[in-house]
């Protein structure tokens, strides 16, 4: 009798693979079939072959002989010889749109990053597609961000209330792969009253607002990158009080010479540091202490 | 089989509720986590993820912390390549650690009274700050045509609460009463054709205040008089419109090149509120900013894999952030505007032009190497027109300022990859940042100069930084990843230009270990290592008494060595002890020191009688340890029981909110003695939490 054709197990014309990868063989790979990949009704989707090439030679020469398997043509473990970019084409050739446009040229992609070193494509949930999980498979490269996000001035990180790519588009070409076009753009996104433009506008404020912050987190409140008043002094070698050790005061004091490291340090006073929209008719209106 | 290929392939769902309880309260490590407070919570999770296969239509539903403040929600249909819709909530609390014992008034609203002196001080009581964020976003999805996608989204956010401030006129306490509504609006459309790609559409934001001026007044003073208020202001209304095309094009398989546009028009344009008081503003300085930026991205690049070994990768972009308010004054206390006599707004703009060209050569054993230049040009315009000091805006910058800034970046990396058991990267980078000539800033008061520093963000800067990351698998049980980092500063300084940072240094070692013992327990460790150095030269300026002009302290120079340590430490073993019982263990540990070495190093001509306050500071250590245990056992198949254990400890010396004896800082406000000074608000700022959770959960799960 004529040897009944094998049947799809889960995607289109995926019996060239599942007759030998089956349930018992290779349950992992099945789990395609929770993903978007796997709604069949969406003709787009792909089928087996589509992202790890026909692999004839894998197909005829499998199970066969006493020598190793050949490998498929693209595959996105270690063992296999496909490069990065081979890796990537099967994903792009449907995923290439939107905010993977300069996908080619940004950071990752010279770096030899493969989609499939982030994603997990045959997994119902991908962790890095999730809110909560997605900050430690950004950690499996960026060590000194997780060093930082363990400091105690952060973002809400590890309560999954802001990840990595709230502020970064890791397909993209953005300096610093920033989600905008500039680390203020970015960042006004959640801190929109930093916008202004104010009356009194302080320059760095305007130009950088990494200038004073990390946000991936510091020893300092507020994400500082210094104290005050060393902070401030990176900029102002101002006579007076600006120009004030920095110390502890003995005790309960006035004198603003005292009073620029403790507490918000320059900052008891200079309340207003992003920016002031005051009109009061005083010499001193401009220094963000109203 | 049937059932087994059904459960490997349909979406899953699942359903967690249960109850936990934390021992006591977490000041510090729950202020974001919605259990900040000791006692029970609700835990309440789902996952509902549901499939129609013969249309291929999903319909989902996920909810986390659902039984706590910090809660999110999100629903969502899609009818796959076709038409989707989703909503999403979600709340986020973000408290300040500190307990504040103030006298205070009005706190949370726009009109404050702070603790006046003697009879008039106020009782004081215990105040925590915070603020809630509560967004809610709407988005649909629409394909119009093949490879044309139709995307909108909608996110409307509340932010309420108070925040730590200053009330500017001394170190007084103030809070910040905030209230505002934020709206981001995207329209996109997204063209994805075998050869073209197009992103186009609009980006609009909105921001409300409901605040825009804290009246502020001490307890005593009579309010009739207007002097007598300090008023803050605050943020105003402002938006943002941005249209924008994001395309690229593969002119052969192997070349692609792209563009990007972008122009964004945002106003900041409500009535000052402060001009609406009478006696407080310029005669005929203007009531609206008019404020204006218009922002210009253009953007172009190429890459392609110019032979089978060599890949090539351009890219130039042009940035210009264009300040158009226009400039008016709002202070003169003179006809000749002398310095610190005449105040104008202060528009800033950043032209950048940003060139890239980067080279990767494919070597034969999977190694390759890349090189790369890169130079940015930064072009300011900033208000100094007027810089013969007779006036005008010249005379009201404190800190001098450059026009041009360029920097130059090499980059070299020796990278391998394709190795089942040996991978990595060297690389070096190399970047020199140099500017025009700088433009002085206005003298301070008494002549004392105010332009001797090179400031941090356009100082000369030499910059080199290595990297070496390794991945090593030497069995398929074990991995391990070690990356080293190192970066060290330079930045000019001169005779007539001594002050500001010297150099700077980050180091950062890191080691990654994963193992699997067998196929029930595996297990992983990490710890990294992190030094970051600053040297930083000022000077301490001679004082005067303001009275009795007598000479206080001599001016010197300081030198300042800076530095943060930190550690960090993270284990964790996974396993399954019995078919039915999954048992798992994390630790984590960080340590994080900061020191703060500051000397005065030059005491003649007179001995230096020793600054003010009390120096030098001492060290900062914090540590945060996180102990967790969890065990989930299969009641059922389709059923887990899961219990966890949490053991969290924070302890610091920080002494940001202490005086040099150790004692609780305390607010002074006016007054030059213990009569007369005012606030006298304290903070309490917690140094030592030591908590412990318990929760059980009852986990259901279904295709």
């Amino acid at each position: 009798a004529e040897k009944e054709a094998p049947k799809d197990i889960v995607l289109t014309g995926d019996a060239k693979c599942t007759s030998c990868h089956d349930e018992n063989d290779s349950p992992e790979a099945l789990r395609i079939g929770k993903t978007k990949h796997g709604a069949v009704a969406d003709k787009r989707t792909p089928g087996c072959t589509n992202c790890h090439g026909e692999s004839e030679k894998h197909v005829k020469e499998a199970g066969r002989g006493s020598g190793p398997t050949p490998p498929v043509d693209v595959g996105f473990t270690k063992k296999n010889a496909a490069s990065s970019q081979e890796r990537n084409a099967a994903c792009l050739s449907c995923h290439q749109g939107s905010k993977r446009i300069g996908w080619q040229s940004s950071t990752h992609a010279n770096q030899d990053v493969s989609c499939s070193s982030c994603h997990k494509i045959h997994d119902g949930k991908d962790p890095v597609r999730d809110k909560a999980d997605q900050a430690e498979v950004c950690y499996e490269c960026h060590k000194e961000q997780r060093a930082q996000v363990s400091r105690p001035s952060r973002h809400p990180i590890p309560e999954g209330k802001v990840n990595c790519s709230s502020c970064h588009n890791v397909h993209g070409d953005n300096p610093k792969a920033l989600a905008k076009s500039s680390v203020n753009a970015t960042c006004y996104s959640c801190h929109m009253e930093k916008r202004g433009p104010f009356v009194h506008n302080h320059q760095p404020v305007t130009e950088d607002c990494a200038i004073c912050h990390n946000p991936h987190g510091t020893v300092i409140e507020n994400l500082l990158k210094a104290r005050p008043p060393f902070l401030c002094q990176e900029c102002h070698s101002h006579t007076s009080h600006p120009s004030q050790s920095a110390g502890l005061p003995a005790g309960r004091t006035g004198s603003t010479t005292e009073l620029g490291t403790v507490g918000r340090g320059c900052l008891n006073c200079h309340t207003n540091i992003h920016g002031s929209n005051s009109t009061q008719n005083s010499a001193t209106v401009n220094r963000f202490r109203r | 089989a049937d059932d087994e290929v059904s459960q490997l392939t349909k979406p899953d769902s699942s359903v967690s509720v249960g109850l936990g309880y934390w021992t006591e309260d977490r000041p510090q490590l729950g202020i974001f986590d919605g259990m900040r407070e000791s006692g029970a919570y609700g835990l309440l999770d789902a996952n509902i993820v549901k499939r129609d296969d013969a249309t291929g239509t999903w319909y989902t539903f996920s909810a986390r912390n659902l039984g706590l403040e910090s809660r999110d929600l999100k629903a969502e249909y899609l009818r796959q390549g076709n038409i989707g819709a989703s909503i999403e909530y979600s709340k986020t609390l973000r408290d300040n650690p500190h307990l504040f014992l103030t006298g205070l008034r009005g706190i949370g609203t726009t009109n404050l009274i702070v603790s006046g002196a003697g009879r008039n001080a106020l009782p004081r009581n215990e105040v925590e700050l915070g603020t809630t964020r509560e967004g809610t976003t709407l988005g649909f999805y629409k394909n119009l045509l093949p490879g044309l996608d139709f995307n909108v989204s909608f996110k409307n956010e509340e932010k309420d609460g108070t925040r730590l401030w200053g009330r500017g006129g001394a170190a007084e306490f103030a809070v910040e009463p905030i209230d505002s509504t934020t709206r981001q609006l995207e329209a996109v459309l997204n063209y994805t054709g075998e050869r073209l790609q197009l992103s186009g559409g609009y980006n609009g934001s909105w921001y409300d205040t409901h605040n825009t001026l804290v009246d502020t007044i001490r307890q005593g003073d009579n309010p009739t008089v207007l002097n007598n208020h300090f008023f803050l202001s605050l943020p105003l209304d402002n938006e943002a419109h941005q249209l924008f095309l994001d395309g690229g094009y593969n002119f052969t398989p192997s070349t692609r090149g792209r563009f990007k546009v972008e122009y964004t028009h945002a106003t900041q344009n409500e009535r000052l509120p402060t001009s609406s008081i009478p006696g407080l503003s310029l005669a005929g300085a203007p009531s609206r900013l008019n404020g204006e930026v218009n922002t210009t991205l253009v953007q172009l690049g190429l890459t392609s894999q110019v032979t089978r070994n060599f890949s090539l990768g351009a890219n130039l972009r042009y940035h210009d952030a264009d300040d158009d308010t226009p400039v008016r004054r709002f202070v003169q206390a003179n006809a000749r505007c002398n310095a610190s006599e005449c105040v104008d707004n202060t528009p800033f703009s950043y032209k950048t032009l940003t060139g890239k060209l980067e080279g990767t050569y494919r070597l034969p054993q999977g190694y390759s190497l890349t090189g790369g230049y890169e130079q940015r040009e930064d072009d300011r315009r900033i208000p100094v027109s007027n810089a013969n000091g007779a006036g005008g805006r010249d005379t009201q910058r404190v800190v001098p300022m450059r026009s041009d800034v360029e920097e130059r970046t090499y980059r070299l990396q020796l990278r391998r990859t394709l190795s089942e058991t040996l991978g990595g990267s060297l690389g070096y980078i190399h970047s020199e940042r140099e500017g025009s000539h700088f433009i002085s800033a206005a003298a301070g008061p008494g002549g004392a100069p105010s332009d001797l520093i090179n400031p941090i963000n356009i100082a000369d800067r030499d910059r080199s930084k290595w990297r070496l990351a390794m991945d090593w698998t030497p069995l398929e049980r074990l991995s391990a990843q070690f990356v080293y980092e190192n970066a060290q500063d330079e930045y000019g300084h001169s005779q007539a230009r001594p002050f500001g940072l010297r150099d700077g240094s980050a180091e950062l070692y890191s080691v990654d270990v994963s193992y699997k013992l067998n196929n029930d327990w595996k297990m992983s460790a990490w710890y990294s290592k992190d030094l970051t150095k600053a040297n930083q030269r000022g000077q301490r300026a001679e004082i005067r008494n303001r009275t009795t002009g007598a000479l206080e302290l001599r001016a010197a120079e300081k030198d300042a060595d800076l530095s943060d340590a930190g550690e960090s430490v993270g284990l964790s073993v996974v396993g399954r002890a019995t078919p039915k019982l999954k048992l798992g263990a994390d630790v984590h540990m960080s340590l994080n020191r900061s020191k703060f070495d500051e000397r005065i190093i030059r005491t003649a001509p007179d001995p230096v009688p020793g600054v003010a306050a009390v120096g030098p500071l001492p060290d900062i250590n914090t540590r945060v340890t996180t102990f967790k245990l969890f065990a989930e056992y299969a009641l059922r198949k389709d059923s887990d029981l899961r219990i966890d254990l949490i053991h969290e400890r924070w302890k610091t010396d920080d002494w940001t909110w202490q005086f040099a004896n150790g004692t609780q800082f305390v607010y002074t406000g006016a007054g030059t003695s213990a009569a007369t000074f005012t606030d006298g608000t304290s903070v309490v700022a917690n140094q030592r939490q030591i908590s412990n959770f318990i929760g059980a959960r009852y986990i259901y799960k279904f295709q």
